[in-house]
């Protein structure tokens, strides 16, 4: 709504206001405003023609009210058979209440009646609804599928007209939204044809947003353009937290109010620290209460704070009053997230939007500087539904069977071909059912789908899509204190005894899983399993990553900012790059550095794709050289933690013998036993019903029941969603294709400044993908360690005990320069001091023969002789025939572990 | 005496002057005690049934010994054991002879068996070699001899410089010691007692091998030379010294 003192009132706006009835005009003009803003102006007339339609327009351009004027009108100029006759979904239970407390005026004036109904609702206030349903419910998605489950409650949705899905663009790319599709189609099979109004943040395709909401039905969308709207800066703010901090304080000392923004809850924390002192400042994030939250927004709504250092949770449509200017501290990773930030300053009063990015780094500055240019020019980023997403498909037929009771198959068909997400499912319904039957969660009789008496309370915990987790407490036993927390699906899915992870920069190692708790203790080693579990990041997308690269390329930086500290920091930083002679990695050079820790792989590729190929390549390092293969990654880097022996000549290796068109089945293989997939695994074996919420997981051996879900349904849910939200194998492959092609060199190096940015996000560890070849590596390195004991069968006078691993290819007696040199296992020792004894009984001279001829093997085969020899239960007769395969590599040991397994099965070794 | 490893049990053929079959810890009807947990999968009694089976035609044996835990709930026998233990019984012995050695889960198992096939909880020696559960302490009859147990559901967890490259069951052999085994001397054997821990058949079951040395929970685990322990894997491939392990896990 605009608020104006002009007193004439445009043409258009009249004739708008003539074809609404006389108590909403004057409502209209009880609220003070004569003008309409653009969105209202062209959203209106559409939906009082009947139309559904996706309006999509900067926050604070009066959105709610664009959808609600009309439905007003319409709720009061026709019948009502009693029931609901709109439904208001937002995302968010705070978002509700500042919609409930906007509405409730409109309703008083116009005598409807309005309520509220999620989570927090108290029962009595659900009992009255159920016995009279308000005429306008404001809700969330979670508490709409809960209206199914009651009988009262479903009859009173037969009325519904209008549905009005608000913040739309954040639910059409989550799960949340594929269930929301099928909640709708549900209503329909009571209400019929409703009209639908989806109110979206800018997005790069609203048709898709629509389809979202209509499924094959008509819509229209309407656009407010937003771009003009912004004024965008990026400013550099130093390499050091103390620069940043004293940059950012001094930005906020200005007149009017702040929104500063940051990515992660840990920032937030870490700025309002430094800034608490001013005394003006507050900090607003969700793992604050709710209390203290609500605290935060009302002193600054009142002005009794300027500043609100946020994460995320401040970017949906909360009034918060007024907002002069947004900073956004650190890339804002996405064109969308900044446009929806920014876009919370300068509401009402200013049409334009003040937003400031404060740059932290070089990479930051870059992407920072890219994402304002797209921002600038409306490039935005896509929404991307989850379709055919087969754990919410579960979701809603537990929901429809408890709904009906029983119903048929095919009718349930046609609910869920009538959305969009679900509109092509083909065998993917038989596929579920199936598997939710052998979880006993429906009960299938032919072509019936029968609910069971699991399935009410699976509903009840699982109303929503959104993994709520329980977190399980890691404790230090060393320090007698909890150290942080993990999920409990990366517990469930990945953590054993002797496992060890990083959680707050640490190594631990798990001592016990038990009473509901994680017992750890401080690992010292460097090398170890690396898994961490730090939340989720948000990705960098591949345009913007490959836009930074060309940047680095041409090093126009002057193409995109004006800012002096910011081009001149920039171009040091490169040109400090030559003078220690790295190349600079760019979209069309990829660069892998040697470090002590492994390969850092410098490929301008975005978050997703390099999470694709830093997997596919650690699977064919780790199958190659039979090593687990440590991996942490960002936007424009992969850090490869690899042994010593493998170094980035052997990273190019494998990146060049990869076929691009079989990367999609190496990723598979690749995910298969790393600790995302088992934890993907066990959040969707959840929604199947397969693990209860509150599952006891520490009597049970879970690492072994997660095989169980191979080849199902359940499993190509955990690899469809990874390889649709977390990696970009599609993108990757691309890159393979360019690197083979020779559009993208490949340069091998030191660790260069950019390799060593620093990494943040995600960490896993890739094993090799068959036992086999875990299992050659740990025999591999067992005969390594052993002892030898190395004698020399020519001179008889020089014996050296060593490990395998030291002895050299051809060994040789130092004292006479001969090659006849016998491996004996050190309980083999005394036998040389026989061999060489004067006289012999016929026994002591069969030793030394045996002797001999092992040392005659040594000299034919030299070290490979040595391995065979250190082999349980191989002597010279099995270590001959051994060698006499000529088997090599995987192979040889191959053999050497038949001749071990023999002598293991045979009388002596037992008695 | 020889023994074979059956990795696609896991189970051992015991040769002696008899061919002895020796199946641990299947466990049957644990499904209903993972609902109770919270863990819903159909039971999978049948493809259980079908493997044993399997290994029975693949070796031919005298006589097929279950080594104890043949069911899983206690102390009340479930629906779904009265339902499914006569029928994979009967199927056992319509193939080969059976004895069950009880385990701490076979409470209530005589109902299903015949005359002469439940043998004595404390352990029995056959055709050479000795056979317990795994959850009591040995009678002294069996000291001397190799004795094979199961109840410790052991698996290995292989770790490299990296990571952890593979977890799977395994066998752990060991050495009685008899200074911390108090009947190990009583009957004055010289011999040296082996023991030799069979991993579960039953597919949901496993103990980290480290948390067995580490934390032992039976007689048996506690009286073993942890320091020259071995672990195999299913097929007899020899992994290595426990203390190899600890290496590798250790800080």
């Amino acid at each position: 709504m605009v608020p104006t003192s002009a007193r004439f009132l445009h043409w258009r706006t009249m004739s708008l206001l003539d074809r609404l009835d006389g108590r909403v005009r004057s409502c209209i003009k009880k609220r003070g405003f004569s003008g309409l803003s653009d969105p209202q102006m062209q959203a209106i007339p559409l939906i009082l023609d009947k139309k559904s339609i996706v309006l999509i327009a900067p926050t604070g351009t009066g959105k709610t009210e664009s959808a609600m004027i009309p439905v007003f009108n319409a709720l009061l100029t026709s019948r009502s058979d009693g029931g609901i006759r709109a439904l208001y979904i937002t995302p968010l239970r705070s978002l509700n209440r500042d919609i409930l407390y906007r509405m409730e005026w409109w309703c008083n004036e116009l005598s409807l009646s309005i309520g509220v109904r999620h989570g927090d609702t108290p029962a009595s206030e659900r009992r009255r609804q159920a016995l009279s349903p308000p005429e306008l419910l404001i809700t969330t998605p979670e508490t709409l599928q809960a209206l199914f489950m009651g009988r009262r409650l479903r009859r009173h949705l037969a009325g519904i007209r209008y549905v009005i899905v608000d913040e739309i663009h954040e639910l059409a790319g989550s799960k949340r939204g594929a269930q929301l599709a099928v909640a709708l189609e549900r209503l329909y099979v009571y209400a019929g044809d409703f009209q639908r109004v989806g109110l979206s943040a800018t997005v790069g395709n609203p048709d898709e947003i629509g389809r979202f909401l209509c499924g094959a039905r008509p819509f229209s969308v309407v656009q407010v353009p937003v771009a003009k709207q912004l004024d965008l800066t990026v400013k550099f703010a130093g390499e050091t937290f103390k620069q940043q901090v004293e940059v950012l304080s001094s930005m906020l000392g200005g007149e009017g109010s702040t929104l500063v923004f940051v990515n992660t809850r840990v920032t937030a924390e870490a700025l309002g620290h430094e800034l608490f002192g001013r005394g003006d400042v507050e900090v607003h994030h969700g793992s604050l209460s709710k209390d203290v939250r609500i605290d935060a927004e009302e002193r600054f709504k009142r002005g009794e704070i300027k500043t609100l250092i946020c994460t995320s949770s401040m970017e949906l449509g909360i009034d918060i009053g007024r907002v002069d200017h947004v900073i956004q501290f650190g890339s804002p990773r996405e064109v969308a997230r900044l446009i929806q930030r920014v876009g919370r300053a300068g509401h009402q009063l200013h049409k334009v939007s003040h937003g400031t990015i404060l740059a932290t780094g070089f990479s930051d500055l870059l992407e920072s500087l890219v994402i304002a240019r797209r921002a600038r020019a409306n490039e935005i980023e896509n929404v991307v539904p989850h379709v055919n997403a087969a754990d919410v498909l579960a979701n809603q037929i537990a929901g429809i069977s408890v709904e009906y009771g029983e119903i048929e198959r095919d009718r349930v068909r046609e609910i869920i071909e009538r959305s969009h997400v679900f509109s092509d499912c083909g065998t993917l319904l038989d596929d579920v059912c199936r598997q939710m039957q052998e979880h006993r969660l429906i009960h299938l009789d032919g072509s019936r789908i029968i609910t069971t008496a699991r399935a009410r309370k699976y509903l009840a915990g699982n109303l929503s899509m959104i993994h709520d987790e329980r977190k399980v407490p890691v404790f230090d036993m060393v320090s007698r204190r909890t150290v942080g927390t993990l999920d409990e699906s990366f517990v469930v899915g990945w953590v054993h005894t002797g496992a060890v992870f990083i959680t707050k920069g640490q190594l631990w190692r798990v001592i016990e899983i038990a009473d509901g708790k994680l017992t750890v203790e401080p690992a010292k080693k460097v090398h170890g399993e690396i898994p961490s579990w730090e939340g989720e990041q948000i990705p960098v997308p591949f345009g913007i990553a490959r836009e930074v690269g060309s940047i680095r390329r041409d090093r126009m930086i002057r193409d995109y900012t004006h800012e002096p500290d910011g081009i001149r920091y920039a171009e040091k930083f490169l040109s400090d790059m030559d003078k220690n002679r790295s190349r600079v990695p760019t979209d069309r050079l990829i660069t892998l550095e040697n470090t002590d820790e492994g390969v850092v792989c410098n490929i301008c590729a975005g978050h997703k794709p390099n999470e694709a190929l830093g997997r596919v390549i650690s699977i064919l390092i780790s199958a190659k050289f039979g090593t687990t293969v440590g991996i942490e990654l960002d936007a424009y880097r992969i850090l490869l933690r690899l042994p010593l022996s493998i170094r980035a000549a052997d990273v190019r290796d494998a990146i060049i013998s990869l076929d691009p068109v079989h990367m999609p089945g190496i990723i598979r293989l690749a995910l298969k036993r790393t600790a995302l997939f088992k934890w993907k695994l066990v959040q969707v074996a959840k929604k199947f019903g397969a693990i209860d919420q509150d599952a006891d997981y520490e009597k049970i051996s879970i690492q072994r029941l997660l095989e169980f879900f191979d080849n199902t349904v359940i499993q190509k849910e955990a690899y469809r969603e990874l390889l649709s939200e977390y990696m970009d194998i599609t993108t990757a492959a691309a890159i393979v294709g360019l690197v083979r092609q020779g559009d993208i060199e490949i340069a091998l190096g030191r660790l260069s400044m950019i390799g060593a940015e620093g990494l943040l996000s995600s960490r896993d560890q890739i094993p090799p993908p068959t036992a086999d070849q875990a299992v050659i590596s740990a025999v591999r390195r067992r005969l390594e360690s052993d002892d030898v004991v190395l004698c020399c069968m020519n001179c008889r006078d020089w014996k050296s005990r060593t490990v395998v691993s030291r002895v050299p290819e051809t060994p040789q007696c130092p004292k006479c320069g001969a090659r006849l040199i016998a491996a004996l296992k050190p309980w083999e020792d005394p036998l040389y001091a026989i061999a060489n004894k004067k006289k012999k009984s016929d026994e002591e001279r069969a030793t030394e023969l045996r002797l001999v001829k092992n040392a005659n093997i040594v000299l034919s085969s030299g070290k490979k002789a040595v391995i065979a020899l250190a082999a349980r239960g191989v002597g010279p007769e099995n270590a001959s025939r051994i060698l006499g395969t000529l088997a090599d590599g995987d192979a040889f040991y191959r053999e050497i572990l038949k001749a071990e397994r023999n002598y293991i099965q045979t009388h002596r070794f037992w008695q | 005496m020889n023994l074979q490893f059956i990795s696609d049990g896991p189970a051992l053929i015991v040769q002696n002057r008899t061919r002895v079959l020796v199946v641990a810890d299947l466990h049957f009807g644990i499904e209903s005690d993972l609902a109770y947990h919270g863990w819903h999968f159909s039971s999978r009694s049948d493809e259980r049934l079908r493997r044993v089976c399997a290994c029975i035609d693949a070796t031919s044996p005298d006589l097929l010994l279950l080594l104890g835990d043949v069911k899983h709930s206690i102390p009340k026998t479930t629906r779904q054991e009265f339902r499914e233990m006569p029928d994979i019984l009967s199927a056992f012995r319509d193939l080969v002879p059976v004895r069950v050695m009880p385990g701490n889960h076979d409470i209530g198992i005589r109902r299903f068996l015949q005359e002469g096939e439940l043998l004595p909880k404390d352990g029995a020696v056959i055709d050479g070699v000795a056979y317990i559960h795994g959850h009591t302490t040995p009678a002294p009859a069996l000291l001397g001899h190799l004795i094979i147990a199961g109840h410790h559901h052991p698996m290995v967890s292989l770790h490299d410089e990296v990571g952890c490259s593979l977890r799977a069951p395994a066998y752990l052999a060991a050495e009685l010691d008899p200074a911390k085994f108090r009947h190990a001397e009583k009957k004055g054997t010289r011999k040296k007692t082996r023991v030799l821990f069979m991993p579960a058949f039953n597919e949901y079951a496993g103990f980290d091998i480290l948390q067995i040395t580490r934390h032992p929970f039976s007689p048996l685990s506690r009286s073993i030379r942890t320091e020259r322990a071995e672990v195999f894997l299913t097929d007899g491939t020899y992994v290595g010294p426990v203390s190899a392990l600890e290496d590798n896990v250790a800080a």
